[in-house]
């Protein structure tokens, strides 16, 4: 930008101009003579509004609405209830499996290490109840709810009531059954497994109803700056199992001790206190709670339904990425370099700098690997550690989540489709490649009955998963949106469009695949081989869409010269 | 006819370039499943011609432009630009034809000023500064120049979409319903400026409701009918 434009974006806005409305003398406006036949609101008394009774009236109205019972609907989806069951049946199974597993780790490194999961568990639900809370809101209405009910005389308070309270339970119950549920896996004895449950659940109601209460505050910077602290914790413990596990820090059983059972017992105490605290000023609050942010948080939960509907992942991502951007609204402008494709990979670097958040899941990530092989998971430590790439990949792949959605944007630019997808993968491939060197070790093997490899397959295989995340993460960005043109599949629930069940594996399915050849112990080259075929069509080198397209453009274009061939010309001969 | 070669009795001859239409579409037909759209459309555009594509809401005035841009397949017939049959995936057509349809989108991240930049740069521009400061000034976006698209307003994006066009080179220019969301003085702006694109040689083709806008602009009419009718065109 230049120097004139930074002046003038600098420059005060000029005072708007003062309009002179010209005013007509009353008589020369026409009042037009009006049979009443209605009454102004005011003429009409008011009656008292209760909003219990508007609830049930909006209630009703929804249900009038439905076609089916719900006992119909769980008759249609009963496989989807076998799916849960089996699905159910298995975590159970494998619930079991590990605690007669958990045996096995008979090192006080190993043993110490596992327990110190379920610990990584509670501080990680803090961080997603507070991340969840700052996203909704948490309390939020529906678009219907702010324009219908909220224009109304009513008391906010108490129409708002049911909308704090569901996401604490709901908070709370989901940090309970994940916590439960990692204590199980780890093998923790029942009385332990208890109390760390009821602290994580309580703990995260509590959070979710001061963040509540924050709210009608207007107040974000404490959410934000407990959200971190978690995070953070999180992460320390992860690596501390990590470390542990590795022999690195001294396993000292500390907290599998009678005082950490107690230190549970103090967070339940001080988690209970706390909520009982949050729900009271947070509902002395909810008056105070602006529409607009109310409805805000209700249209993205709308907005993220309908994807989730199409089972569309992407699409839910860019609406919050979206929605992060309008928050952010401005940025500093920073000058392109290069001319081209150049041009395209240097906007991709900037925009490292200007989303250094991304780099917190890519430093999760490396975390995986050392765990994985840490925890004698040496086997299938390609294959988990290529899932956490993946997800941790996705941000940084964002210009090519654009380029690929809708073709406006790729049109703009004079570059063949597999050219803007190369460029766009590029600066995500340094980065996966960064990622493949800094785990080597643990590909090579750090504990003591984790991977044996040496140094160039430790790098190989390192390499293989780097690339095995990268692609999940670009199969994953390049998904199209389900087309419901195209015929149906008939299933136990209804017609369904075959790719809707294809977006569910989308981006796990490159990782399968590529990591394959190492879990099953064959060479390394044969999963190198594979990702070079899926490169080739991941980076659109062979889109059977495209080729049809022109196939059929080169089939219209002969069919018109043909018929214009057909055509005799007549050509008028001058008279001699 | 300047330019033109008279040839004893034949009549005249146009030279060989202004002979060669910028855009050729030869028999078009779309149709979506059993209501046909558009059918037997035919068009020519020349460099330094403006046509402009008007007629009702649902006359298919926005499928054809789908289709020249290549973004909609047609489903009969041929669209060349400059003797190459359109593909949305050609790099020579995606560097020959500047399009602000319905279906342009930005990057969340980037602001004004660097979706500018990016093209300019992608291009081959190189003085893109220079070329993206004057378009921002001419969009009078230099304010906004820092802002994410999310946070413009409707007809601020639309200038937005307009620079999109108009910072990068090109032959023909394909725009649908520019005008919209424009307000009075943006569409004074906009007509003056597409007039000088059309004199100064480039070819355009746009949908329009705005008489002004057409007026100013275009050197051919076509009001597009339901299929059954024929396109009525007017020089």
């Amino acid at each position: 930008m230049s120097k004139k434009s930074r002046k003038l974006i600098r420059a005060t806005p000029p005072p708007p101009e003062q309009a002179t409305p010209e005013l007509l003398p009353e008589a020369a406006i026409p009042v037009p003579e009006l049979q009443q036949r209605f009454y102004f609101l005011p003429d009409t008394p008011a009656l008292a509004v209760h909003e219990k009774e508007l609830h049930d009236l909006m209630k009703v109205w929804r249900h009038g609405r439905a076609t089916r019972t719900i006992w119909e609907v769980l008759q249609d989806g009963y496989v989807a209830l076998f799916t849960v069951v089996l699905i159910g049946a298995m975590v159970v199974n494998v619930v079991l499996h590990a605690q007669s597993g958990a045996a096995g780790c008979s090192t006080q490194s190993c043993a110490s290490a596992r327990l110190l999961m379920p610990t990584a568990m509670v501080f990680l639900s803090y961080a997603f109840t507070l991340s969840i809370a700052r996203l909704f809101g948490p309390v939020l209405a529906s678009a219907a709810e702010g324009f219908w009910l909220m224009d109304a005389p009513i008391s906010r308070r108490r129409l708002l009531r049911g909308r704090m309270v569901t996401p604490v339970v709901i908070a709370g119950a989901l940090s309970a059954v994940l916590t439960a549920l990692s204590a199980a896996l780890v093998g923790m004895d029942v009385a332990s497994l208890l109390v760390w449950t009821v602290a994580a659940g309580l703990g995260s109601s509590a959070l979710m109803a001061w963040a509540a209460a924050e709210q009608g505050l207007e107040r974000v910077t404490l959410v934000r700056l407990l959200l971190g602290v978690f995070g953070g914790l999180a992460l320390a413990v992860l690596l501390g199992v990590v470390s542990i596990a590795a022999g690195w820090l001294p396993a000292t059983g500390a907290l599998a001790s009678q005082s950490a059972w107690w230190i549970g017992v103090g967070v339940i105490v001080a988690a209970g206190v706390g909520l009982a605290v949050a729900l009271r000023s947070a509902g002395q609050r909810l008056e105070r709670i602006r529409r607009a942010r109310l409805v805000s948080g209700g249209s993205l939960v709308s907005g993220m339904q309908g994807a989730m509907f199409a089972l569309d992942f992407g699409l839910i991502r860019d609406i919050l990425v979206e929605r992060e951007a309008a928050e952010r609204g401005h940025v500093r402008p920073t000058k392109g370099r290069g001319l081209g494709v150049t041009a395209l990979i240097w906007r991709d670097v900037e925009r490292l700098k200007r989303n250094p958040k991304a780099f917190i899941a890519l430093a999760v990530s490396l975390v995986v690997p050392y765990a994985g092989d840490a925890l004698r998971m040496s086997q299938l430590n390609p294959l988990i550690s290529a899932i956490g790439l993946f997800i941790a990949l996705v941000p940084f792949l964002g210009s090519l989540r654009v380029l690929t959605r809708t073709g406006g944007l790729a049109r703009a630019l004079p570059f063949k489709t597999s050219t803007i997808r190369t460029a766009a993968m590029a600066v995500p491939a340094a980065l996966a490649l960064l990622w493949a060197v800094a785990t080597t070790p643990a590909f090579i093997g750090i504990a003591q009955t984790g991977a044996d490899r040496s140094l160039f397959n430790g790098f190989a295989t390192a390499l293989v998963t780097g690339v095995a995340g990268l692609f999940g993460a670009v199969r994953w960005v390049t998904g199209k949106k389900v087309d419901f043109a195209v015929p149906m599949m008939a299933t136990e629930s209804g017609a369904m469009p075959p790719t809707l069940l294809f977006n569910l594996v989308r981006g796990f399915d490159m990782a399968i695949l590529i990591t394959a050849p190492l879990i099953l112990q064959q060479p390394v080259t044969w999963s190198l081989a594979i990702a070079g075929v899926v490169f080739v069509f991941l980076r659109g080198t062979f889109n059977m869409a495209e080729l049809t397209a022109e196939q059929e453009a080169m089939k219209r274009q002969e069919a018109a010269a043909k018929a214009a061939g057909k055509e005799k010309v007549k050509i008028v001969r001058p008279a001699r | 006819m300047a330019g033109s070669r008279p040839v004893g009795k034949w009549g005249t001859i146009e030279p060989m370039a202004k002979r060669t239409p910028v855009l050729k579409v030869t028999a078009l037909k779309k149709a979506f499943g059993p209501v046909v759209i558009v059918d037997g459309f035919n068009l020519e555009v020349h460099a330094g011609e403006a046509v402009a594509l008007t007629g009702r809401n649902g006359a298919g005035k926005s499928t054809v432009l789908r289709c020249l841009v290549g973004a909609d397949q047609p489903d009969e017939g041929s669209i060349l630009v400059d003797g190459v049959a359109v593909s949305e995936t050609n790099p020579q057509i995606r560097r020959d034809v500047a399009t602000v349809i319905d279906d342009l989108d930005f990057f969340p991240d980037l602001s004004v000023v660097e979706h500018l930049d990016l093209l300019a740069r992608a291009h081959g521009i190189a003085d893109a500064e220079a070329a993206v400061d004057e378009v921002l000034h001419e969009v009078q976006l230099v304010p906004q120049s820092g802002q994410l698209p999310s946070t413009l307003s409707s007809g601020q994006r639309r200038r937005l979409a307009l620079a999109t066009a108009f910072v990068r080179p090109r032959k023909l220019l394909i725009l649908d319903e520019p005008e919209q969301r424009l307000d009075t003085e943006g569409v004074a702006w906009l007509a003056a400026r597409l007039a000088a694109e059309r004199s100064r040689g480039l070819a355009i083709v746009m949908a329009s409701h705005e008489p002004t806008l057409v007026r100013a602009v275009a050197t051919k009419v076509v009001r597009l009918t339901p299929s059954a009718e024929a396109p009525d065109v007017e020089a």
